[in-house]
C-alpha cells in the first residue's frame, strides 16, 4: 500500500473542506504515515468469502409510514432558534453564487 | 465520609420515600460537594443549578402528597455533554459547538426526566468523544480522582470522574470504542456499554453511528443495572434501536441461574503489553468468581489482533461523514463578527475551511483527514472494505465462542490510568489503551467494565475487568457483576 505524501495531505484536506496550517502538515504526515503502516497488518488477514459487515448488526434495513410524526422532536421556532444568523424568520446563510 | 459519600440509587430512593431527606437537599448536598471538589478535578464543563433545583422541588412535591414515585426520582445525574438535553449547553468538548445550546431532548434524556431524574449538569470529555484520556477537551483537563496527576481515561472522562469523586450519584456516558468501560476502569467505577441498538442514540452527537452506544457510569452493578433499564428499549427516533424490553432479571438477577453461566477466557487478551499490576488484578477477578462457582474455560478469538485497525479505518471513516455537518453555517459559527459571518471572508468554501480549520481540535482533524483518506477513491477496497470484512471475523469469533461459554471475562485496558500528557503527542500509543474494548464495539455486544475491588476500596490506582455477553444479553453480565459486588473484599 502507498504510503502519504505532503500533496496528499494537501488534497485530502480539500476534500474534507478543512483548513491545515503548513506547519501542521508535516506532524500529521508523520501521524498518518504511522497508523497506516500499523493498519498494513491487515493484508495478512484472509477475507476472501466474507461478507463486509456494513453496521452495528446485521440488521435489514427499517422502514416507516411515510406520515408525519406527531411527537415531533422539537418545533420549527425552536430550530429557528438554535440557527447562528437570522433575519425574523429567515435564516441567513453565506452566499453560494457570486 | 460525607452524607452523600457511597450513596446508590436504592440509598436515596429509600431515603427519599421514608421522608429522612429531600430530594432538594440531596441536590444541595451534590452542589456543595462539587463546589469544593471539582477545581481541583474538572469533571464538569457546565452546571445545571436551576434546573437540577426545580426538577428536585418537584420531586418533593410530589413525595409530599404521598404518590409513588420511580426509583430513578430525585437521583442527581451527570449526564455527558455530546448528550442532548433541551435549552442546555452541547458542546461535546468542542470549540465548533462552544455556543450552542440544545433544541431537543435525546431519546434517553426524555426517558430519564419522564421517571423524575435530575441532571446537575454536563461532563467533560475528548472532543465528540475522540480519544481515550479526556485530553482532547477543548475546554479543560479533568484529573483522576484517585491521582490527579493521572488522566481519568475517556472519552467519558467527565462522567467517571464525577461518579468516582462523587460528584454525581451516577452518569450517562458514550461508547464507540471503549469511551465508557475505560475511564470506568480508571476511575474505580462501573461502567456498561450496550448491545449496538439497546439503547436509543437519538440526541446523541454522532461519532460513529454503527459503533456508538449510550450507557451507564456507576458506583455499583446494580446502580447501572437500574439506569439501564430506564434507558433501554425502543425508540422511534432511532430506527437501529431494538423492540425490547428489559425486565426484572436486569435489577433482581437469581443467583442459582447466573451461576450456571459458563465464563471463556480468551488467551489473545492475556498477552505481552498486559502490565503486572493489571494482570494480578485481573487474576484476583478470576479467582474471586471461580470461588462463586463459576465454571471458567479458556478459550480463543483469533481475530483479536486485527480488531485495533478495523476499528481504526471503520470509525475514522464514518467520523469523516458525521463531522461534515459543522459547516459553520448551521449549529454555531465561530470567530463571526455581528453579521454571524466568518471574519475576512465571503466565499463558502473558505467559510467551510476556516470555521472546521479553527474550529475542531488536533485529533479530530487527524481522523477527519484519515477517514477521508480511507474512503477516498482507488484506498476504498484496500482499507474500508477490507475492514468491513475483518469486522465480520471478529463478530463470528464472538458467535463461535459463544457456541462454548455465556460470557467473555477480559481486561478492560492494558495499564492503570497514565500521567496526563504521556500520550498526547503519539496517537498510535493512546489508541491502544481501547485494544481490549473495541472488538465488542466491532461486534455489536454488550460490555461491562467492573472495579476488581470494591468502589472507594483501592489504594493504588484502580482496575477493572470486562464481562462481555451475547447480543442483548445484558442480564448476563449485569447478574454475575451484582453476585460479584456481593462478595466482602475484604476477604481477598
Amino acid at each position: 500500500m502507498a504510503l502519504i505524501d505532503q500533496k496528499t495531505i494537501k488534497y485530502l484536506a480539500g476534500l474534507a473542506r478543512i483548513e491545515i496550517k503548513p506547519e501542521e502538515e508535516t506532524k500529521l504526515k508523520k501521524d498518518l504515515e504511522e497508523i497506516l503502516r500499523y493498519f498494513e497488518q491487515l493484508e495478512e488477514v484472509d477475507t476472501e468469502g466474507i461478507k463486509p459487515m456494513t453496521g452495528g448488526t446485521l440488521q435489514k434495513n427499517i422502514f416507516r409510514n411515510d406520515k408525519l410524526s406527531v411527537k415531533q422532536k422539537s418545533n420549527p421556532e425552536e430550530l429557528i432558534k438554535a440557527f447562528p444568523d437570522k433575519e425574523g424568520r429567515f435564516l441567513k446563510i453565506p452566499p453560494v453564487f457570486e | 465520609m460525607e452524607f452523600i459519600h457511597n450513596l446508590t440509587i436504592k440509598k436515596i430512593h429509600q431515603g427519599l420515600i421514608n421522608r429522612e431527606f429531600s430530594a432538594v437537599h440531596i441536590v444541595n448536598e451534590f452542589f456543595n460537594h462539587i463546589e469544593k471538589k471539582d477545581e481541583s478535578i474538572g469533571a464538569y464543563l457546565y452546571l445545571a443549578k436551576d434546573d437540577a433545583y426545580k426538577q428536585a422541588s418537584n420531586v418533593d412535591a410530589v413525595l409530599e402528597n404521598g404518590e409513588n414515585v420511580s426509583l430513578l426520582a430525585g437521583i442527581p445525574l451527570a449526564i455527558k455533554d455530546n448528550i442532548l438535553i433541551k435549552n442546555l449547553p452541547a458542546t461535546a468538548a468542542s470549540k465548533i459547538l462552544e455556543n450552542y445550546n440544545a433544541s431537543y431532548d435525546a431519546g434517553v434524556i426524555s426517558k430519564l426526566k419522564k421517571a423524575g431524574a435530575i441532571f446537575l449538569g454536563k461532563t467533560n470529555m475528548d472532543e465528540f468523544a475522540m480519544g481515550s484520556s479526556t485530553e482532547n477537551s477543548a475546554f479543560k483537563t479533568t484529573k483522576n480522582p484517585y491521582d490527579l496527576e493521572k488522566v481519568p481515561g475517556g472519552s467519558s472522562g467527565g462522567s467517571a470522574a464525577a461518579v468516582g469523586a462523587n460528584m454525581a450519584a451516577v452518569a450517562l456516558g458514550s461508547d464507540t470504542g471503549g469511551s465508557i468501560r475505560q475511564p470506568a476502569s480508571f476511575c474505580g467505577v462501573v461502567g456498561l456499554k450496550p448491545t449496538y441498538g439497546a439503547v436509543s442514540r437519538s440526541g446523541l452527537m454522532s461519532m460513529a453511528s454503527s459503533l456508538d452506544q449510550i450507557g451507564p457510569l456507576a458506583k455499583t452493578v446494580e446502580d447501572a443495572a437500574v439506569l439501564f433499564q430506564v434507558i433501554g428499549g425502543k425508540d422511534e427516533f432511532d430506527s437501529t434501536s431494538v423492540e425490547i424490553l428489559y425486565g426484572d432479571e436486569i435489577t433482581n438477577p437469581k443467583p442459582d441461574e447466573i451461576k450456571k453461566l459458563k465464563i471463556g477466557l480468551p488467551k489473545e487478551y492475556f498477552i505481552e503489553g498486559l502490565d503486572d499490576r493489571t494482570k494480578t488484578e485481573i487474576n484476583l477477578a478470576i479467582q474471586k468468581l471461580k470461588s462463586l462457582g463459576f465454571e471458567i474455560r479458556d478459550i480463543s478469538l483469533p481475530h483479536t489482533k486485527y480488531a485495533l485497525s478495523a476499528y481504526y479505518i471503520i470509525m475514522t471513516a464514518e467520523v469523516s461523514s458525521n463531522l461534515a455537518r459543522y459547516d459553520g453555517v448551521r449549529y454555531a459559527r465561530i470567530a463571526n463578527n455581528n453579521s454571524g459571518r466568518i471574519v475576512g471572508t465571503d466565499n463558502l468554501l473558505d467559510i467551510y475551511k476556516k470555521q472546521k480549520g479553527m474550529g475542531f481540535g488536533h485529533e479530530a482533524r487527524r481522523r477527519i483527514i484519515l477517514g477521508t483518506y480511507v474512503l477516498s477513491a482507488g484506498y476504498y477496497d484496500a482499507y474500508y472494505a477490507k475492514a468491513q470484512k475483518v469486522r465480520n471475523l471478529i463478530k463470528q469469533d464472538f458467535d463461535n465462542s459463544f457456541k462454548e461459554v455465556d460470557v467473555v471475562l477480559t481486561p478492560v485496558s492494558p495499564t492503570t490510568a497514565f500521567k496526563i500528557g504521556e500520550k498526547t503527542n503519539d496517537p498510535l500509543q493512546m489508541y491502544l489503551s481501547d485494544i481490549f474494548t473495541i472488538p465488542v464495539n466491532l461486534a455489536g455486544l454488550p460490555g461491562i467494565s467492573i472495579p476488581v475491588r470494591k468502589f472507594g476500596g483501592f489504594k493504588d490506582l484502580p482496575v477493572g475487568f470486562q464481562l462481555i455477553g451475547k447480543h442483548f444479553k445484558e442480564a448476563d453480565i449485569l447478574g454475575i457483576g451484582q453476585l460479584y459486588e456481593q462478595l466482602d473484599s475484604k476477604n481477598y
